[in-house]
């Protein structure tokens, strides 16, 4: 039943629905919900071909950095969450569009 | 000697250095260079009386000549020759006119730093006649019809800046142009002549046309339907006319007196006008083998009695001299045409002579006197001693009185001209020859006499005339002052400039240098067994000899034949073309000439003694006043040339073809294309504002814009809109990259 | 047997906790069904044989970020954006506008089926393996990799978290107005 396919196939879902909340929901906090559920389906991507492809842990190291990454990449982006706040009173994503045109 | 191009060059090249020198820096030499051009001359006499030292008294014989050549050019391709030639001929003719050429021309130049030194015209006259000389030069000493052509158009070049050096006189401007124009005419049909030649023989040296008369090359050929030695010696004739101012190429010799004096004396009298007369002695067996002699003998004998008669009313000494230059080139010509070869080439060499003396006699007259026209000259006598020596002597010699040159070359032609006329069977209308001939003799003598009388004779009458003749130059340095009415006439001195070369070359008038003897018979032997030097030597070109003659570069060895001629020969050479069978006939005809031609000359000098000295007879001028008219306006021939011919003929052609280019070319050709030039430039409007600047310019910024507002679509900002277009593209590159 | 029920329920878990996520339209519920969901993944990170990964995920994820990310929303106002439709699919379970929604699914459609492509070439290259039971401990091994191997990357990441504190510090500071 646990075989490499079934673990590919649930980090595989696990990244399309990530995909779709960053997508799809409008506020940015909700979009960096959806960035950490990519995030962790990568690791999981990683782990269980650690385990069922080759025989080391390489795998396992590299997921624990992606959660270092993962934990600095949040802290910053809420950091940024915070200022946007501070300037334009509001989170919504179609709020932010200076980059226009 | 050697003939190499050390000993040959400096002939032709000296004046033409000194050309050079005085073009460029005439202005900055003393006394503007007439000393420089003076010497160029003296260096080229030297190396020409060593050519007829070499040749006259060297070893010899009588058809012994020098070619030389070099290839000017060459073009030839596989088999069509295209080869040109040039290179010096040199026979005892030749020998002979180089030396008087050089000679005459530096006693000229002499003559002419006095004469023209204080002309405002000094430095260019002595540009171009040494220039002239050159090419005189160079035309002798040429053996081929090209160079020849050559220098025959730098003589008439020169001649044309001569004869209009006062270039502020309007008149002297007309009569260049009338000059070079009419001598142009005459060239035209020489080219033509010269290329007809060209084409047929393939050559156009004297020797190989010689050599193709005798091959007989010139049988069959046709030009136009006429026999090719016919067309070509006409052509070449007619080139002749022109530069020697035969009828009717006569009418540019009497205005080209416009010149300075001296200038007429070597152009016009000496040298160039004698071209004509060399280049049909040169071409003589073409003319014979062309059948044209007669046509030769009757244009000289109407030129020679035509020009006498004119001269019998002109008061200007300077036209005196140019009808008489006109007659007597007549003479000459009656002389090639007649075949009297030998007489007609010592006609030359005495005309020369003679006719520059007379010349640069009237040239001092003018000089003292400042003043031309003869009714206001006279009783000269006195004043200008030398002067009226050297031209008595030279009008004794032109008139054809015994013991002088004239005499020796004219009575021989005139022999001639009376077996020709009236004794060799030719056609009756050829007795028209002689009678011309010794009709116009007889005037000779006449004019010639009532100048000298004119002039020198009787009371001085520019005392009477109150006008300022201003000639151009100013006083020699020293006596006499500049009278308010009246000029003073300087007196002669005995000036090496201005008198020696008058007497040298009236020195050269006396008949026994050309002749031998005192009388030109027999009798009184000068030049011992050498005597009739100049007719044993000179003759005309038997072309049989010149068949398969090699040709030598001018590197190679001199190979004439050495060998002397005998005593014995000198008798029975009778100056023509081998000996003749008619000798008898001959002989007599030359005794009746002789006594005629004395008889005739010594009644015009008698006539002339009565009208102007001893007034018995009064001036015909007054009796025949019609024929008078009809002389003094020249037979109406220029009028007939500028009135009828130019305005009425060719100017009405011109105008045609005038209406032609303007009319209908210009505007259609040329003016048509401003037409098109619009509607391209219309086009051009249009393609440049609609293509080039809407589409192209205009339309790339409109393109941009469009393209814009689809690319800003993708701009929108928003972060979840970038978020859709990665995943689309990642998704498509693994769909269609298939990783 | 007790693997795989671990398994399962944990690939349940983190499944509906992440759509959960995707659909709960208040951004509070959103963060706690994400810590849901990561305590599923580490559970099937246990079933990996991962356990120092999984309690690594555990204490960092959701110990740290999540309460992290319930901060930001209390301090920016926390509201809960309505949707404005009027039809049927804007009143779907969502935060968004319908058109967001609509794209996002189908983006994602593609996305799962490129992947799927993808996987299945995976999957038919390497046959299914059945483990036996035996977990050895990866602690050890894991300390000698970090030390040993992949130092540079590890000290790097040290150097990483600094300047994100350092950063994130910087940036939301309180500014004087």
């Amino acid at each position: 039943m646990m075989s490499l396919a079934s673990y590919l196939i649930i980090s595989l879902a696990l990244f399309v629905i990530g995909l779709a909340v960053m997508l799809s929901r409008k506020s940015i906090v909700a979009i960096l919900l959806g960035i950490e559920l990519v995030l962790n389906a990568a690791a999981l991507n990683f782990v269980a071909y650690s385990r069922y492809v080759t025989n080391n842990l390489d795998g396992h190291i590299f997921s624990l950095f992606i959660i270092v990454i993962a934990a600095a990449e949040a802290a910053v982006g809420l950091a940024i969450v915070i200022r946007f706040f501070q300037i334009k009173e509001t989170i919504h994503i179609d709020e932010a569009t200076q980059l226009r045109n | 000697m050697e003939y190499t191009v050390g000993s040959i060059a400096p002939i032709f090249l000296a004046p033409v250095i000194a050309f050079v020198i005085n073009a460029f820096f005439g202005r900055r030499l003393p006394r503007q260079g007439d000393w420089l051009a003076a010497f160029s001359i003296f260096v080229s006499f030297i190396f020409s009386a060593r050519i007829f030292s070499d040749f006259i008294f060297g070893k010899f014989a009588t058809d012994s000549y020098v070619h030389k050549t070099f290839t000017w050019f060459d073009l030839s391709y596989g088999t069509q020759i295209f080869k040109v030639d040039m290179g010096i001929y040199i026979d005892n003719m030749a020998a002979i006119m180089l030396l008087m050429v050089s000679g005459v021309a530096f006693l000229i130049h002499v003559f002419s730093t006095w004469y023209m030194e204080h002309d405002e015209k000094h430095g260019r006259f002595f540009i171009f006649l040494p220039l002239f000389t050159s090419a005189m030069l160079g035309l002798v000493l040429s053996d081929n019809l090209f160079s020849l052509f050559i220098f025959w158009e730098i003589m008439g070049f020169c001649s044309y800046s001569l004869i209009g050096i006062y270039n502020k006189k309007e008149k002297a401007g007309d009569a260049s142009i009338k000059a070079f124009m009419t001598t142009r005419v005459g060239d035209v049909f020489l080219l033509l002549g010269i290329v007809a030649l060209w084409m047929t023989i393939g050559s156009v040296s004297y020797v190989d046309i010689y050599a193709a008369i005798a091959e007989g090359k010139f049988a069959g050929q046709t030009v136009l339907g006429i026999s090719l030695a016919t067309f070509a010696g006409v052509c070449i004739f007619l080139g002749g006319m022109g530069k020697s101012a035969q009828f009717p190429l006569h009418v540019w010799l009497p205005d080209a007196m416009m010149g300075p004096t001296p200038g007429s004396a070597l152009i016009h009298a000496a040298t160039m006008v004698a071209a004509g007369v060399y280049l049909s002695l040169r071409m003589y067996p073409l003319m014979v083998l062309g059948d044209i002699t007669w046509f030769i003998a009757v244009i000289g004998a109407i030129t020679a009695f035509g020009a006498a008669t004119i001269a019998l009313v002109q008061t200007d000494i300077k036209a005196v001299l140019a009808f008489s230059t006109i007659s007597q080139l007549g003479y000459m010509m009656i002389g090639v045409g007649v075949g009297s070869y030998n007489a007609a080439f010592m006609h030359l060499i005495t005309h020369a002579v003679f006719k520059a003396c007379l010349f640069l006699s009237a040239g001092s007259v003018i000089h003292s006197v400042h003043e031309q026209e003869m009714p206001k000259l006279g009783g000269l006598r006195k004043h200008l001693p030398y002067t009226f020596f050297a031209m008595m002597c030279c009008t004794l010699a032109i008139a054809g009185i015994p013991f002088f040159s004239g005499f020796v070359s004219k009575d021989r032609i005139l022999g001639d001209a009376l077996y020709f006329g009236f004794m060799s069977g030719q056609h009756p209308l050829m007795a028209i020859v002689p009678i011309l001939g010794f009709a116009g003799a007889g005037l000779t003598a006449f004019y010639m006499f009532r100048m000298m009388f004119l002039t020198f004779f009787g009371e001085n009458r520019s005392q009477q005339s109150h006008n300022d003749h201003h000639h151009g130059h100013g006083h020699k340095a020293g006596s006499h002052g500049h009278g308010h009415d009246a000029h003073e006439i300087h007196d002669e001195h005995l000036d090496f400039r201005s008198n020696v070369p008058l007497l040298i070359l009236t020195l050269f008038t006396l008949g026994f240098w050309y002749a031998g003897t005192l009388t030109g018979q027999s009798f009184g032997n000068v030049f011992g067994k050498k005597k009739e030097w100049f007719k044993i030597l000179v003759e005309a070109p038997k072309v049989e000899k010149f068949v398969n003659k090699p040709r030598q570069q001018f590197s190679g060895v001199d190979s004439r034949d050495k060998t002397e001629l005998l005593p014995a020969e000198y008798h029975h050479q009778t100056g023509y073309a081998g000996p003749n069978p008619n000798e008898h006939k001959i002989h007599s005809a030359h005794t009746i000439g002789a006594i005629l031609s004395i008889i005739i000359a010594f009644a015009g000098v008698f006539l002339a003694f009565l009208m102007y000295i001893k007034r018995v007879v009064k001036p015909w001028s007054d009796t025949f006043q019609g024929i008078t008219t009809v002389l003094k306006n020249k037979y109406y021939i220029d009028n007939l040339y500028v009135d009828i011919i130019i305005k009425k003929g060719l100017l009405g052609f011109n105008r045609a073809l005038a209406w032609f280019d303007m009319g209908v070319y210009d505007r259609f050709a040329v003016d048509g294309w401003a037409h098109v030039n619009r509607v391209i430039f219309k086009a051009s409007k249009w393609f440049d504002n609609v293509v080039v600047d809407a589409i192209g310019v205009d339309g790339t910024g409109v393109a941009v814009n469009l393209f814009n507002l689809v690319l800003r679509i993708f701009q929108s900002g928003e972060i979840q809109f970038y978020f859709v277009m990665l995943i689309t593209v990642l998704a498509s590159y693994i769909w269609t990259l298939k990783i | 047997m007790f693997m795989q029920l671990l398994f399962g329920l944990s690939a349940l878990l983190t499944l509906s906790g992440a759509i959960a996520v995707l659909v709960t339209k208040n951004i509070m519920h959103a963060c706690i069904f994400l810590l849901a969901s990561l305590i599923g993944i580490a559970g099937l990170y246990a079933t990996l044989g991962a356990d120092f990964v999984a309690v690594t995920q555990i204490m960092v994820y959701v110990g740290g970020i999540v309460i992290l990310m319930i901060f930001a929303v209390m301090l920016t106002g926390g509201k809960d954006f309505v949707s404005r439709a009027q039809n049927l699919l804007g009143l779907a379970p969502s935060m968004g506008n319908k058109w967001t929604y609509t794209v996002g699914l189908l983006v994602s459609l593609v996305f799962l089926l490129t992947n799927v492509k993808l996987i299945s070439s995976i999957v038919k290259s390497h046959p299914a393996k059945t483990f036996g039971n035996e977990f050895p401990s990866t602690v050890n091994q894991l300390g000698h990799l970090l030390i040993k191997d992949h130092v540079l990357a590890f000290e790097l990441s040290s150097v990483l978290l600094l300047g994100a504190l350092v950063g994130a510090a910087m940036i939301a500071r309180p500014r004087k107005q």
